[in-house]
């Protein structure tokens, strides 16, 4: 072979890569962009908390004046509540803590997930086998019952043990025990996308100019089993918020949690006299989970151009 | 014949379920400690015959091998065990609670699917059209709005503003509506059920109409036109069997959902239902209540998941080859 | 190739007959968001009663929507904007939506292209069968069973009341064609358009389709409109032939007219761009196999003049400006080209 061959041809003008042309097409979704604008939106308001806010989260001192369960007005947009806590800053605080237990939930769901399914992907035969029975299992049994069971004797058992100093426990067992439940969609769409790619064509092009194993997998598969990826993600962080509130509304959450559903866990038994610290929080729940959901219908309408109509 | 063999396989599958959850949630137990001495923790006022019952029903004197075993065996012979804060059986205890949850969540689904099997047929016949385009967007905010939120709304609405629906419980202490029990039981059930059917009805009519544009897109739609049978009959006869098949794991998934999710339904409209029951045991330590009311919803969930198993055979003549 | 010619060239070309169905001035338009595409933009055919008319063009010309727009099944947002459909002397047109389905698979009954999607997957061969006779001739489940058995054995299809129990994956694909010529002969009717029924059917399944839709014309004297893309179906099935370019009609003739006295420049380089047995394209003395240079107009904005001019051999000045009409040239051969004499229309 002379090196003619291989001296290099002037390169063709790049195509534009699949992340850019999947934002072209994201852009005129308006629904995604919608998602995109309040999921920002939201962000923003968490990061910039401390700014906007009129008062500390804790900031009891209309109780004190004896204005608790006070409706909006001047002083308090959005009211005050039971314990006297401004309904505003603490819907605001707790965007904070949603997007914690969201992303953190999904970090490890990702991790787990995409471990799972890869492995059962890559190695096939009993073991992809035994793995998606596994993740079946998971997704069959009553999540949402155990974790509230876990949640509650965790809380017993970490009595007395070292455990207890930590800070947020309650909070933190919760966003670990949420991505240990959510990790099976993402770990069976992982496993169809390793399969999908180990066969493709370019994967094999790969292996045939002796690419590493290590490379194949970080550089090829794992890039483009991403988009699929990206969308459950987006739909699980909305999930896990709203699983967080549930929890915490029905009692079971961090009481020192400044979150969206402890508010309504306070708030529901006075939601007659006091409606608005009910649904202050429930509509920041609302929108927040109606912008990942709408994101996420943006993205996999962006990935996947042939399902447009 | 191979679906007779297709169900047998999703009913092993289902026992093992069933069978797995019971080994992790008395693991899950039994990892915490001594459930006597749990107990004891957050109950000093326990009496020795309370712990001596508990004892006695776990067989906590065994091991831990031996001590699943005498449970299962209990459960075989649908023995729960009595209820430490109810001196009830449990067994007792969960079909009334379970029947009380079945009355709001199976009307809920049944009408769900009816409304929006409507709906999706209004909305993919007119693909693009305002319609369609207001089905979408109301179906994707619904299927957004927590389920509780709903349930909080429409008791502010309905109860607190409007004054004509009973905010909480399943029954009226005294003075039944119309002097009828069955009217008063109905009566009640309209808010909680209303909610969940919204709920339902907003993911499946997402799911149904999607699959529906797609089905009706196909050849053998023009093809069923073309051979002259009237457009209802090719909507309903041949698109909507077909755009079944894709909703039908979701039915099943969405059943499983509305029940695991029943603990806030209930607390949220006070209703006397399992979900209620559950946070009960749970909030109060009360094992042999835990551990019957968390296998009881298993398999609920489970029935549930096989009788979709059992419905995609019904509907889809290609399952029977897999 | 030759021979199969000569096997079509066998038209009963008397005075005219009263057409079976004659299709005038049609035009079918898509309104997209871009502006309107001209799919059909005035285009005229007739299929004589026991008659074969094949309808011939490369994908985009429009061959497909005619024949669906004679079903009035053109899906939005396409939509028939003018022209007539006269089948047995009633315009289609005119008909209200009841009407046309009680004339759907009963008089005028169609053949798809695919096979494999165009029988529902959830129903049995003998229920989607059946169900059509049930509705269209009110007969019972036991006679339609009766009659959905005749005919699969007429289309050949072996064991016919195992069938009837089938669902379509269980069937091959030649298979599934059969149980689709037979869904279109349910109820005798009397003319049977056919989107290229064997253009998603391996090469030697299309040859025994091809003889059994030949075979089935000639002993149930149905008439037939067969569209395709492809000259070698039609040189053995059609009597007569329309070829269709960019929306319109180019000519339209009998069929050994067509392969034997080609008159419009698009006949012509289709007909050249056929490979033929007696010549050879590899080895020492190979010719290349002659092709129609560029590409169909976009119908979206068609240019002014005729449709064919920027890839046609002859075309000249007046040619980009004048769009032609079809014209007859001879008893039942009609050309639209202003180099055979057609007259032109600023357009």
């Amino acid at each position: 072979m002379s090196d003619a061959i291989l001296a290099p041809t002037a390169a063709p003008p790049r195509a534009p890569g699949i992340w850019r042309q999947s934002w072209y097409r994201f852009r005129r979704n308006r629904a995604g962009m919608i998602g995109l604008c309040i999921v920002t939106l939201v962000v923003l308001l968490a990061i910039l908390a401390p700014f906007i806010a009129p008062y500390v989260p804790d900031d009891t001192s209309a109780m004190l004046r004896g204005a608790a369960r006070r409706p909006p007005s001047a002083l308090h947009w959005l009211g005050t509540d039971r314990n006297g806590y401004d309904v505003f800053t603490r819907t605001l605080y707790g965007a904070r803590t949603a997007l914690m237990v969201g992303l953190g939930a999904m970090l490890i769901a990702s991790v787990i997930g995409v471990l799972i399914g890869g492995i059962a992907g890559f190695s096939g035969g009993l073991v992809d086998e035994l793995l998606m029975r596994f993740a079946e299992f998971f997704m069959v049994i009553p999540v949402f019952v155990v974790i509230l069971a876990v949640v509650r004797l965790f809380g017993i058992v970490v009595v007395g043990t070292w455990m207890e100093d930590i800070p947020n426990l309650n909070m933190m067992t919760i966003i670990v025990l949420l991505g240990c439940f959510e990790w099976p969609p993402i770990a069976r769409m992982a496993r169809a996308e390793f399969l999908r790619l180990r066969g493709a064509e370019f994967v094999e092009a790969a292996h045939c100019i002796g690419s590493s194993r290590r490379d194949i997998l970080l550089r090829h598969i794992l890039p483009n089993a991403m988009p699929p990826l990206i969308v459950l993600v987006a739909l699980g962080i909305g999930g896990a918020i709203l699983a967080e509130t549930m929890v915490s509304f029905l009692g079971f959450g961090d009481p020192k949690a400044v979150s969206w559903g402890q508010s309504l866990f306070f708030n529901y038994e006075a939601l007659k006299v006091a409606p608005w610290a009910v649904l202050s929080p429930g509509a920041a729940l609302f929108v927040t989970v109606l912008g990942f959901n709408l994101l996420a219908d943006g993205l996999t309408d962006a990935f996947n151009p042939r399902l447009r109509q | 014949m191979g679906t007779a063999r297709y169900i047998a396989r999703r009913l092993i599958f289902s026992l093992c379920l069933i069978i797995g959850v019971s080994i992790i949630l008395f693991t899950m137990i039994n990892a915490i400690g001594n459930p006597i001495e749990v107990l004891l923790a957050e109950r000093p006022g326990i009496t020795e015959e309370m712990i001596q019952a508990v004892t006695e029903y776990y067989g906590l004197h065994g091991s831990v091998t031996d001590r699943y075993f005498t449970w299962i065996w209990a459960l075989l012979r649908l023995d729960f065990g009595t209820s430490i804060i109810y001196n009830l059986p449990v067994s007792e205890m969960l079909v009334t609670y379970g029947l009380e949850t079945l009355k709001i969540q199976v009307p809920a689904i049944l009408i769900a699917l009816c409304v929006s099997v409507l709906i999706s047929v209004l909305a993919a016949t007119r693909q693009y059209s305002r319609v369609d385009f207001g089905v979408i967007a109301g179906a994707m905010v619904g299927h957004s709005l927590p389920g509780f939120l709903l349930g909080i709304i429409l008791i502010l609405v309905f109860s607190y503003t409007l004054g004509i629906l009973p905010s909480y419980g399943a029954y009226s202490t005294r003075n039944p509506l119309w002097g009828s029990d069955m009217a008063d039981a109905l009566w009640h059930m309209v808010l909680p059920v209303g909610m969940l059917v919204f709920f339902n009805c907003a993911t499946l009519t997402l799911l149904l109409r999607s699959s529906l544009v797609d089905v009706l897109r196909q050849d053998f739609i023009t093809a069923a036109r073309a051979s002259g049978l009237p457009e209802r009959r090719v909507v309903f006869g041949h698109a909507l069997r077909n755009a079944f098949i894709p909703v039908l794991t979701y039915l099943g998934i969405l059943f499983g959902l509305m029940l695991g999710t029943a603990p806030v339904t209930e607390t949220v409209f006070t209703w006397p239902g399992l979900g209620a029951l559950y946070i009960m045991a749970i909030q109060q330590l009360d094992y042999p209540l835990i551990m019957g009311a968390t296998m009881v919803i298993t398999v609920m969930l489970v029935t549930a998941t096989l009788l979709t198993d059992i419905a995609y055979v019904a509907i889809d003549p290609r399952i029977r080859l897999g | 190739m030759l021979s199969t010619l000569a096997s079509a060239s066998s038209p009963v070309t008397a005075a005219p007959p009263a057409p079976l169905l004659e299709v005038r001035d049609l035009r079918v338009h898509f309104f997209v968001r871009e502006g309107v595409v001209r799919a059909v933009d005035g285009v005229d055919f007739r299929v004589n009663p026991g008659e074969t008319l094949g309808i011939v063009g490369e994908s985009g010309s429009g061959k497909t929507v005619s024949s669906m727009s004679i079903m009035r099944l053109v899906p939005p947002p396409a939509r028939n904007v003018g022209g007539q459909i006269l089948f047995e002397g009633e315009d289609l047109l005119a008909k209200t939506p009841d009407e046309m389905e009680a004339l759907r698979g009963r008089r005028i009954a169609m053949i798809f292209q695919n096979p494999a999607t165009s029988l529902n997957p959830i129903y049995s061969i003998g229920a989607q069968l059946g169900e059509i006779l049930r509705w269209h001739l009110k007969l019972s489940r036991a006679e339609a069973d009766a009659r959905v058995v005749e005919l699969l054995t007429l289309v050949g299809i072996s064991d016919p009341a195992t069938r009837l129990r089938q669902f379509p994956h269980e069937l091959s694909g030649g298979m599934k064609q059969r149980v689709g010529i037979a869904r279109a002969l349910l109820c005798n009717p009397s003319l049977v358009l056919a989107d290229e029924p064997t253009t998603a059917l391996d090469v030697t399944i299309q040859a025994q389709i091809l003889e059994l839709l030949a075979d089935l014309q000639a002993r149930l004297k149905m008439s037939m409109v067969l569209v395709t893309h492809d000259m070698g179906v039609v040189a053995r099935m059609a009597h007569r032939i329309t070829v269709m370019y960019a929306g319109r009609v180019c000519e339209s003739a009998d069929a050994a007219t067509i392969f034997n006295a080609p008159q419009h420049p698009y006949t012509r380089a289709l007909l050249e761009s056929m490979p033929r047995i007696d010549q050879s394209y590899t080895g020492t003395k190979r010719q290349p196999l002659p092709t129609i240079a560029g590409r169909p107009p976009n119908l979206l904005n068609p240019p002014p003049g005729c449709r064919f001019h920027d890839r046609c051999p002859e075309a000249s000045a007046e040619c980009r400006r004048l769009l032609p009409l079809e014209t007859t040239i001879a008893p039942g051969h009609s050309v639209s080209c202003l180099k055979r004499g057609s007259e032109g229309i600023a357009a």
